[in-house]
């Protein structure tokens, strides 16, 4: 390892500081704005809550009134936006004690919502989903703005941190940029290089999209799928130049069983975080430069992850995975002989030089306290 | 009173005589010039053959879906339940009955359907589910059966159309797979048509003309004579069965010919892999194919399962729908017994790679046309989809119920292999009697 990286890892490195269960499994896990909540959606039509202010994580009233799955979280403020499967999109006040929905849209999309994306001014609520169709609602009350149709699949939305412009990603590996206005995009990134039509399936897309602080560098992330079926593939982010659309570099974070990039960051400190997940068992945390060839972190010793969010302070992140031992063909029964279903453990890790810290902190309480 | 399909297995020779009822070369020198030329483009049936088929031509297209399509993402669904994954369900033609979403255009045609939800079957492999499935899982008796294909094959004949008894219509490479024939003899395997294609150098060569092509027949059949003399009755059976079924198959270009499907066909069945191979496997039942399986690869979902539906399911869909429509417009469906089915189901629980393993214990299939009764689903799952809570049908229950369907009666026909009688289908399984009509 070169010492530049050494140097990265020292102080980035992430320790385990606990683990939340949640079960049934939980697609996403998200901190608030303010830093005080992790709120995640589930399999179970739930947004669950949990206070981090306290010594160990409280599970707090969760969010109820959704159907099918709840994949799609946004937060702007102290306004809280999910979506389901069925095409359901609500807000919530978040920080209430027992919330009740803002507002709600019954029928936003027709079936899966896949990503939800607010604009930096808070103004608008982007939402994209399986009907292939893009909509804008106004975020304070829910109202349509406008809604278009793109044609494919499409699962990520983001909104650019300081142009308004929205970018979409699509099943087949296409990147639109569009402005709010146009009806067509004012821009196209090739990223189909995460896309295969393999046999009857189409298989990959672009799973995740994230901007730098300075909205300068786009990065796409999916995976370079092998076959479909049970899908192999190798985790892959593209690294782009926002304003020419050149692809400056192509990172693969992971072996074929590591398959899908689920959730990339860029970090204010200049690396890309991802997390991927794969055959079961495979799937890894990777922390990487965006010009450099290898990653200074990359932990195999967290499986199946699925999301990934840093904490507002800067100083940890939560991950949502999958349980070990999730998959096989036989009979998983308990000891009453029911059929159990698998969990997701919650991973919030700190920072190495915070974890450093807080130890040389204790350590001089314990020291001052002792004489 | 029993009736026995006896089968050669011994160097005796013994011909069963209904196997030779209708002989395929009787048929080629009596039809196959006129009939086989007589018959249209497009895969339009003779109105006297159709007239025959209609009357007694029982035949099957059997839709193989390799690798497990998941009952709650089809059949199913358990929508807001613990495993019920994303999906909603949607009502269908038949009232209070709701399958997934994903299969809109055969919730239209559910009252033509049969469906069953309460299969449980014994392997959770597809090494060996895929075998046993087709076998029907019979006894271990230290004997191979044959394929569901094959069975039919020997059992009712190839019927008049001089065509191979089983055709199977798959992506990838075709050929002779004669091991699915089991203890039957290789004759009566399948002729694999990779991507529907015929099979490759059919065509008379240029440089022969047809009196060249007559002559190194009339050779080809007396060298034939001479090596059947020493050998096993069921290896030259085989093997003049595969020059038989290559000279008719000459003369049935036509059926391969996918530049003749029109635009509407394509749009209604799907331009993929499936709606193509769906429509030759239209033509092979309506020039007269006995049995016909149509494959689609690549439903082994470990990971990705829901995605992966999401775009297989569609497509299935369209062409499932597509056929069943046109098999009953065509008036064809009472005699043609269609089957949708795989190995095995997929598990309730999800796995780390958002996947659905192998699941045995409680799935599902579809099916329709000869012999069901239309508009009915037989079986139920617990709420959480993970057990059957109606009584568990196995493979050998499938079994009976199809060839009950086809007028074979399970119960009493046997094959006979070195003397042993062995049942057509599993004799401790029965037909399921609300199917039937």
């Amino acid at each position: 390892m070169s010492e530049d990286h050494q140097r990265l890892l020292e102080k980035y490195e992430p320790k385990e500081i606990a683990v939340i269960t949640a079960q049934p499994q939980v697609a996403s896990a998200h901190f608030s704005p303010c830093g005080r909540y992790l709120c995640a959606g589930g399999y179970d039509r739930r947004v669950r809550r949990w206070d981090m202010t306290t010594d160990r994580p409280r599970e707090l009233a969760s969010l109820g009134g959704h159907d099918g799955w709840v994949e799609a979280i946004a937060f702007h403020g102290q306004t809280l936006y999910s979506a389901d499967t069925w095409g359901k999109l609500v807000a919530w006040k978040y920080t209430a004690a027992a919330p009740s929905p803002v507002w709600t849209v019954a029928q936003a999309h027709e079936g899966w919502i896949r990503q939800l994306a607010v604009s930096s001014d808070g103004q608008y609520l982007a939402s994209c989903g399986r009907d292939q169709k893009i909509q804008i609602f106004r975020a304070d009350n829910g109202e349509p703005v406008r809604q278009w149709f793109v044609g494919q699949d499409l699962f990520c939305v983001l909104f650019h941190p300081h142009t308004g412009q929205l970018v979409s990603g699509d099943l087949h590996g296409q990147v639109n940029i569009w402005e709010l206005g146009s009806e067509d995009p004012v821009r196209t990134v090739d990223a189909s290089v995460l896309f295969l039509q393999h046999r009857l399936q189409d298989v990959g897309g672009v799973r995740a999209l994230a901007f730098d602080q300075a909205g300068k560098i786009l990065t796409i992330g999916g995976t370079k799928p092998k076959n479909g079926g049970t899908v192999q593939g190798t985790p892959t982010l593209l690294v782009v130049d926002f304003e020419s659309g050149e692809l400056r570099n192509t990172l693969e974070i992971g072996g074929p069983a590591d398959c899908f990039v689920h959730m990339v960051r860029h970090h204010d400190a200049g690396f890309l975080m991802a997390v991927t997940s794969g055959t079961p068992g495979n799937g890894r945390i990777v922390f990487q430069r965006p010009a450099d060839a290898e990653p200074f972190y990359s932990n195999k010793n967290i499986p199946n992850c699925h999301s990934l969010s840093l904490h507002p302070d800067g100083n940890q992140i939560a991950v949502a995975a999958t349980n070990r031992g999730s998959n096989g063909n036989g009979r998983p029964l308990n000891a009453n002989g029911d059929y159990i279903g698998n969990y997701s453990p919650i991973h919030l890790l700190a920072f190495s030089d915070v974890v450093q810290s807080e130890q040389a902190s204790r350590a001089t309480v314990s020291k001052s306290s002792t004489s | 009173m029993a009736f026995k399909q006896e089968v050669n297995m011994t160097n005796k020779f013994r011909c069963p005589q209904q196997e030779h009822q209708i002989s395929r070369r009787r048929w080629l020198g009596t039809t196959a010039g006129t009939t086989v030329a007589s018959w249209g483009l497009g895969g339009l049936i003779q109105p006297s053959v159709a007239e025959s088929l209609r009357r007694d031509h029982k035949q099957v297209l059997f839709i193989w879906i390799d690798g497990g399509m998941s009952q709650l993402e089809s059949w199913d669904p358990k929508p807001n339940t613990e495993f019920g994954g994303p999906f909603r369900s949607i009502p269908t033609s038949l009232p209070g009955v709701y399958i997934s979403e994903l299969l809109p255009q055969t919730a239209q045609i559910m009252h033509k359907l049969a469906v069953v939800r309460s299969l449980c079957t014994q392997d959770n492999s597809h090494s060996a589910g895929v075998g046993r499935i087709q076998r029907g899982d019979p006894k271990d008796r230290g004997v191979t059966y044959p394929y569901f294909g094959s069975a039919v094959a020997n059992l009712l004949g190839p019927g008049e159309s001089a065509l191979p008894a089983y055709v199977w219509v798959k992506p990838g490479s075709g050929g002779f797979k004669h091991q699915d024939a089991g203890f039957l003899g290789p004759q009566y395997g399948a002729l694999a048509f990779g991507d529907g294609q015929a099979p490759s150098n059919l065509s008379r060569p240029e440089a022969f003309d047809a009196l060249d092509d007559q002559a190194r027949n009339r050779l080809r059949e007396a060298a034939n004579r001479r090596y059947a003399q020493n050998r096993r009755r069921k290896v030259t059976d085989a093997n003049t069965y595969v020059f038989d079924t290559a000279q008719t198959l000459m003369e049935r270009s036509d059926l391969f010919d996918q530049s003749t499907f029109t635009r509407q066909e394509l749009q209604r069945y799907g331009e993929h892999d499936l709606g193509r191979h769906m429509l030759v496997g239209r033509r092979m039942l309506e020039a007269g194919v006995r049995f016909v399986k149509v494959n689609s690869y690549g439903w082994d979902t470990h990971g990705d399962n829901f995605n992966g539906h999401a775009s297989l399911m569609p497509r299935f869909d369209q062409a499932f729908s597509a056929i069943v429509r046109d098999l009953s417009e065509r008036g064809m469906l009472e005699n043609v017994l269609v089957i949708a089915m795989s190995e095995f189901g997929r598990t309730p629980r999800i796995n780390g790679h958002i996947g659905r393993d192998h699941w045995p214990e409680a799935w599902s299939l579809a099916m329709a046309g000869c012999g069901l009764q239309s508009g009915v689903v037989a079986g139920a799952t617990n709420p959480l989809g993970t057990w059957v809570k109606s009584e568990e049908y196995d493979i050998g229950h499938m079994f009976h119920t199809w060839f009950h369907a086809l007028g074979i009666d399970a119960r009493h026909r046997e094959y006979v292999i070195n003397g042993q009688p062995l049942p057509i289908a599993h004799e401790d399984c029965h037909a399921i009697k609300e199917l039937l009509i």
